[in-house]
């Protein structure tokens, strides 16, 4: 099943005197979200990716297309029920202790996880707040914030928790934490729709990544699907390259080349790659590993942005 | 239920801010000044009002000392009344536009409330705590008056609905302006322009407006206006005449009421056509 669906949805925001003013927030996105992934949505700033958050959340409505959230059409108010959501910059009453936070966002959500009070522990338990549980929030760092963010976004057990920069001012252990959250989530069946700039935290946990830019899709895939770089190859060798493999492969391959013990081929075929496997044998080398070369998604994320990978 | 939640939650934030509490100590001034002042004296001609132990009215019976004290909560109700205006609308204005704040209103939103359902129960849960307020000032004034001049005046309890109706009125004037502009301040000015420079010169339109022109349509404009918008003059005048024992007109509470909802709805529809 479905957990997202969207169809071309697009959203123009209209604003100044008779409304002249437009702005292209998101142009014909459509993507799919399977139950039960984390899936992360990337762009820089203004690409689109809290507008599409908030119209699934029907905080924003659409200009044109359609959308779904766990089978139902939008916009319709008990998919909410459903749902948790962390947003960017959130502002809870500074009056509030962190628990009444909870308790007040809970009861609007009309927690159909148990009683409240038992569930409010487990989750300040869980986000590492339970000795600031009565502190007002007001007095609560940014970091805190977050973390109570996450839980409140937990509080009604939904199905799909949208986080927007969930780890934005957390520390990097604190970082941790939320990722193990995530994947424990995930782990329970839940969906988790991510927006981050946070493209190494990303990349650990999530199992399908959408790149958008200036409202438009990029590429959408798994992670290894992003951050895999044509045919190159890193092959683990003890010792030095000879001369002759060096020679000999340099006919044949794009590149080649090596730093310490690693040798890096860049092959057009597979065929290419078993050719300097055996070139290597041939002169008694010792192969200790063969990897496919992959960049980091923050490359392969900078690399569409600028368009040197568009496809 | 969630507006009930809502409701509940918003005389919270307002007790919080110690909107509630600030009323409550101007409330309770008032109170200590009756209860020292107030007070009767019986004289071989009958009873007296006392103000600080003189005489401040001439010896009369105990049913001539019921208007007499009719008169006096009629007068502190006036004066509640213009307490509520101005120390009601600063203190409750914020509810409205605090909740739609961005990175507030997004957590309203994002749970299974309607976007009329978040207005009710802030609008609501402030006319509540003023209602708290009032029937505080109003039942603390009842029992003052009750216990030291002997006049149970039932009328003067039921006053503090009225005033409350009164508040909730021009409450709906200042959250249509809070939904239309997102700004406390604007709220305010808006709700306080609105009693001084609308609602106020439209009743004494017939001695005033209507003196600008003659024409008929620039005088049926007047009267539109003055039946579209909540009558808060008219309701004010109405309340002070229910204390004093006199007959009181229904009609601007009932067109007020179809006003302030027609206003509310609007506020809602706006609302719900809004993008966060």
């Amino acid at each position: 099943m479905l957990a997202i669906e969207s169809n071309a949805l697009s959203k123009v925001y209209r604003s100044g005197l008779l409304r002249r003013q437009e702005v292209t927030a998101l142009t014909e996105f459509s993507i799919q979200v399977e139950t039960g992934q984390i899936f992360s949505l990337l762009g820089p700033n203004g690409a689109g990716k809290t507008t599409f958050i908030k119209m699934l959340l029907s905080l924003a409505a659409p200009t044109s297309g359609s959308a779904s959230v766990l089978g139902r059409r939008l916009p319709d108010v008990r998919v909410r029920e459903k749902v948790g959501y962390l947003p960017e910059n959130h502002r809870y009453p500074g009056y509030l202790t962190g628990e009444q936070v909870l308790s007040y966002f809970g009861a609007l959500g009309g927690s159909h996880a148990g009683p409240l009070p038992g569930r409010i522990s487990t989750l300040m338990e869980l986000v590492g707040l339970s000795q600031w549980r009565t502190m007002k929030v007001k007095k609560y760092s940014k970091g805190m914030m977050q973390r109570l963010g996450l839980a409140q976004a937990l509080i009604n057990d939904p199905e799909i928790i949208f986080l927007d920069e969930p780890t934005d001012g957390v520390d990097p252990v604190g970082r941790k934490e939320i990722r193990e959250i995530l994947r424990d989530l995930k782990r329970r069946g839940k969906t988790i729709f991510l927006n981050s700039h946070l493209l190494s935290e990303v990349e650990l946990v999530s199992d399908r990544v959408a790149v958008l830019d200036k409202g438009h899709l990029l590429k959408v895939g798994t992670v290894d699907e992003m951050t895999a770089t044509g045919q190159a190859y890193v092959i683990g060798i003890t010792g030095t390259l000879p001369e002759p493999v060096t020679v000999a492969a340099r006919a044949f391959v794009i590149r080649l080349s090596q730093q310490g013990e690693n040798v890096t081929a860049e092959c057009r075929t597979t065929a290419e790659l078993n050719r300097v496997i055996d070139l290597l044998r041939k002169h008694g080398v010792e192969i200790t590993s063969v990897t496919r070369q992959r960049s980091t998604l923050e490359d392969s994320f900078i690399s569409l942005i600028t368009g040197e990978a568009r496809p | 239920m969630k507006i009930v939640t809502l409701a509940r939650w918003t005389i919270r934030e307002l007790a919080a801010k110690a909107t509630l509490y600030v009323l409550a100590g101007i409330s309770t001034l008032m109170l200590l000044f009756a209860a020292f002042a107030i007070g009767t004296d019986s004289t071989a001609d009958g009873l007296t009002i006392t103000f600080f132990g003189k005489p401040a009215s001439p010896p009369v019976t105990h049913e001539a000392l019921a208007d007499i004290a009719g008169k006096i909560e009629a007068g502190f109700a006036g004066g509640l009344f213009l307490g509520i205006v101005l120390f009601g609308v600063f203190g409750t204005a914020g509810v409205i536009t605090d909740a739609l704040e961005k990175g507030t209103v997004d957590l309203y939103l994002s749970k299974p409330i309607a976007r009329w359902q978040l207005l009710l129960g802030k609008y609501l849960g402030s006319v509540a705590a003023i209602f708290l307020n009032i029937l505080y000032f109003i039942g603390g004034l009842w029992l003052i008056v009750g216990l030291k001049v002997g006049v149970w005046n039932t009328r003067f309890l039921l006053s503090s609905l009225l005033l409350t109706f009164v508040f909730a009125a021009l409450y709906a004037v200042v959250t249509f302006f809070g939904i239309v502009s997102r700004n406390m301040a604007i709220a305010i000015i808006a709700g306080i322009l609105y009693f001084m420079l609308i609602a106020g010169p439209l009743e004494g339109r017939q001695t005033g407006l209507y003196l600008l022109s003659e024409s008929g349509v620039y005088r049926g404009i007047l009267d539109g206006l003055y039946y579209i918008f909540p009558q808060i003059p008219a309701m004010e005048s109405g309340v002070i005449h229910l204390i004093s024992g006199e007959e009181m007109q229904a009609t601007p509470f009932v067109q007020s009421f179809f006003s302030a909802g027609g206003i509310l709805g609007l506020a809602a529809w706006l609302l719900q056509k809004r993008d966060f």
